[in-house]
């Protein structure tokens, strides 16, 4: 303890002002990282979440805000991820509970509270860091020019067929046919394993629509491929994608919007120190340029920062929603 | 050609000081990373991703995607040594590769046959991508769920060739490798099955363990077993000289690597197919055709069919990744969250915007597929030495071997377990003459069956009509009906020709 006392004195000499401000920051809280830091995520190094996850240590680490410690990411695949919630949920208090972090999005609290027992009250929410929409697009060769086109095919007999990701795609076209009225093989879904394969099928003209959030159509819109044609969001898109109409503009329809969002969250047993300790370190790093600039701007993200307390609410009432929609 | 223009523009990319380096040492940790089962390309690439974040984008991607090509020979080296695949496009490898350096006493044979076909099926598959570019990936977008399904369901017949003397066997194998891959969550809707309320196996049955154990680690059971016989090792002294192949060898393995070499580049360009549905279709292919030994007992033309097919593979995969922004693999995946990562945004217009990055790329797959090569060669006769080693030292060393490797791929002790039960299995298997081939391939190919069937179904709502409407489907799917009524026929032409009096044979 000695040496790292020394080693803070030591750097905040040389560091001088701004790391006496970082230093300033994680005070009230009365916690401080004293150990290397277990970040868990539940899917692949290389994808969405690993990404999400590595920036954000990144940016804590170069700012120094957890006193010099290491954030371990660790890849806990196992079970499609429901064994690596698993132990977080687990963990005993204690040292190990105050320095364990889950990676937690909208895509994995729904398979884990559709196929397991495990439920957001066995952790403790800490930040919800962004949010995320979803658009329809037409393809090249698309037979229907815009969303009315599709609703007035649909309704004259035709076969129409969107293709998107799992989990959060899946919730917000469940939201739309029920709003438009449709079932499920009059405007049919395939579920894909990732937004990639489902361009993929697009492109090819074997589906008439496709979902994807703007990030991973981006490309297709500027070369053309891909044409947005309905937001599924209570406001417009900006940029490229201004020319897609909300639901509420096509016809008589309310608007139809997922709430899709990444955050984080602890051990149910980490201590009330360490949480808002840890709530406060995401707050920083959601107002850094490097956060806004490399990943809500690059990856086209709705910048959209909670607390521990707001990320709380928010996450229950979404399970709330979901266990209701799943009619458990 | 404007392609060739482009191309040696790439290699005026490629060849600074700093990116040739990074060739060579993606090349050489490609090498190793494939020869050490369990970490297989997918974990290569995304452990040295980060190491990539500070380089230029292009420096990168070369690094990357050397190590990504040079993975697919180095996955054939434990394969042929220790009868356990480096990674999982050398599944097939091991059913010649393994053989032919034990039982025909001809390892260094093995090697080179194996890192020759490599380099012709590379070659080819880059010639192609290299003269066809996006038009090749747009080949690929041809083939939607109903077409997918009808060259799956010829590329499940070709199972009936793998399945050995004893077709009840075989069948019942390939039933069992279906049920295998039916544990987890469903790839359309997400609903558990088989799970027994097991969190672990809601996320199926991972491959590369099970690939380990049934394949590997059943191999240190029965050295175990078979440790008092005493086996007369491989005492003659290896050189690289006694090594080489003969010019017989060489006209054995080229056919076969040809054919592989373009069989595979359509697979690898193929949606959600990979390498190892690549080299498992090219050896399917082979038993089709003649070999001079047969398949299965350590022939030249087997290891060449698939060693070719997957090299291939790698460099086709390159073509929707590069042209349309579409990973054709988990690795492809990886290398595309690298590229926005490096800020550069992979799509349609990669190859407009980015013609550096895009060529030079290309460019460096050709210096991959040489310094592989080179470097494969070299190690050779420092590999073979492995087989003289005695089996009281061998047997732990495999063992530690399967344990890492199965325990790396999703750093838990649930990994190592399947590989224990798969072991004994294909144990119990090898003793009472099941062939595992059967398993693998009906493991590996039935949930991409099952999800194109489904997505076919769902896209004509329950019709079978969708797979005789277009014109590819139609081509795999009377091909499949060909082939299954290929022995009916032959029968009723052997009972017509013997009512007419000939005699047959």
């Amino acid at each position: 303890m000695r040496k790292i006392l020394a080693v803070v004195a030591l750097a905040s000499l040389i560091g001088g002002q701004t790391f006496a401000a970082d230093a300033k920051k994680a005070d009230p809280s009365g916690f401080t990282p004293s150990r290397d830091i277990e970040w868990v995520v539940t899917s692949s190094p290389g994808g969405g979440s690993d990404i999400y996850s590595r920036i954000i240590s990144d940016i804590m680490t170069k700012n120094n805000m957890v006193a010099g410690k290491t954030f371990l990411v660790t890849n806990k695949t196992d079970g499609g991820g429901e064994v690596g919630r698993l132990a977080v949920s687990r963990t005993t208090a204690g040292v190990r509970a105050d320095h364990t972090l889950l990676t937690f999005n909208s895509g994995d609290l729904m398979p884990m509270v559709k196929n397991t027992a495990n439920r957001l009250a066995n952790f403790t929410p800490i930040a919800v860091m962004a949010e995320d929409k979803q658009l329809l697009y037409i393809g090249e060769s698309s037979k229907y020019k815009a969303f009315a086109d599709v609703i007035a095919a649909v309704k004259g007999g035709a076969k129409v067929v969107i293709a998107g990701s799992k989990g959060d795609d899946v919730a917000t076209y469940e939201l739309l046919i029920k709003e438009l009225g449709f079932s499920e093989n009059q405007l049919a879904f395939i579920t894909n394993d990732a937004t990639s394969a489902a361009i993929t099928s697009i492109l090819g003209a074997h589906v008439d629509l496709v979902m994807a959030k703007p990030a991973a159509a981006d490309q297709y819109v500027v070369a053309g491929k891909l044409t947005p044609v309905l937001a599924l969001s209570r406001t417009r898109f900006s940029g490229n994608l201004a020319s897609a109409p909300r639901l509420s503009e096509v016809g008589a329809y309310k608007d139809v919007e997922f709430p899709v969002w990444r955050g984080v969250v602890a051990p149910k047993s980490m201590s009330p120190k360490a949480v808002a300790f840890w709530s406060q370190a995401f707050k920083s790093v959601s107002e850094t340029e490097a956060w806004k600039n490399d990943y809500i701007g690059k990856f086209k993200l709705v910048p959209s920062f909670m607390d521990q307390q707001a990320a709380k609410a928010f996450m229950t009432k979404f399970e709330e929603d979901y266990l209701k929609s799943l009619g458990k | 050609m404007e392609n060739i223009e482009l191309l040696f523009r790439g290699f005026a990319v490629l060849f600074t000081w700093q990116n040739v380096f990074v060739t060579v040492l993606g090349s050489v940790l490609g090498l190793i990373v494939g020869a050490m089962p369990g970490i297989g390309s997918l974990a290569g690439v995304a452990l040295l991703l980060p190491l990539t974040y500070s380089f230029n984008p292009t420096t990168a991607i070369i690094m990357l995607g050397s190590l990504y090509y040079a993975n697919m020979y180095g996955g054939a080296f434990s394969a042929i040594l220790l009868n356990i695949p480096g990674d999982s496009p050398a599944v097939m490898t091991a059913l010649d590769g393994y053989p032919m350096a034990t039982v025909r006493k001809r390892p260094g044979q093995a090697l080179l046959v194996s890192n020759f076909s490599s380099f012709i099926g590379g070659l080819i598959g880059m010639i192609i991508l290299t003269f066809t570019g996006p038009a090749l990936a747009n080949i690929g977008l041809k083939f939607g769920p109903a077409e997918m399904t009808a060259l799956l369901l010829v590329a499940m017949t070709s199972i009936g060739w793998l399945v050995g003397e004893n077709p009840t066997r075989g069948l019942l194998l390939t039933l069992f490798g279906i049920l295998l891959a039916c544990i987890g969550m469903d790839t359309l809707i997400g609903s558990p099955r088989y799970d027994f309320g097991n969190d672990y196996l809601l996320g199926g049955i991972p491959f590369t363990p099970f690939v380990i154990g049934i394949v590997g680690f059943s191999q240190v059971i029965l050295l175990m077993e078979e440790r008092h016989v005493q086996v007369k090792a491989v005492t003659d002294k290896l050189t690289i000289r006694g090594s080489m192949i003969t010019r017989h060898d060489f006209k054995r393995l080229l056919p076969p690597a040809l054919r592989g070499g373009f069989l595979g580049t359509f697979v690898g360009v193929l949606p959600g197919a990979g390498a190892t549905a690549a080299s498992f279709m090219g050896y399917a292919m082979q038993k089709s055709f003649k070999s001079e030994e047969p398949l299965g007992s350590g022939a030249v033309e087997g290891i060449a069919s698939c060693e070719s097919a997957n090299n291939a593979a790698a460099a086709g995969s390159f073509a929707p990744l590069l042209a349309l922004g579409i990973p054709g693999s988990g690795t492809g995946a990886v290398l595309l969250g690298g590229l926005m990562l490096w800020g550069l945004n992979p799509g349609p217009l990669l190859f407009a915007n980015e013609p550096d990055f895009a060529w030079g790329l290309i460019a460096s797959l050709f210096l991959a597929n040489l310094v592989a090569l080179m470097c494969a060669w070299s190690v050779i006769p420092l590999l073979i030495k492995i087989l003289s080693v005695p089996t009281r030292l061998l047997v732990p060393c495999i063992t530690v071997i399967c344990v890492v490797g199965s325990y790396s791929t999703s750093n838990s002790m649930y990994g190592v377990l399947v590989m224990l039960v798969a072991g004994v299995m294909g144990y119990v298997m090898q003793k009472f003459r099941y062939p595992a081939a059967p398993v693998l391939l009906a493991f590996v190919l039935a949930p991409m069956l099952e999800s194109n069937m489904r997505k076919s179904f769902i896209i004509s709502r329950g019709s079978i009509d969708i797979f005789f409407e277009k014109p590819i489907s139609l081509i795999f799917v009377s091909i499949f009906f060909l082939i299954l009524l290929f022995p009916v026929l032959r029968s009723l032409v052997h009972r017509l020709r013997k009512s007419g009096g000939e005699s047959v044979q």
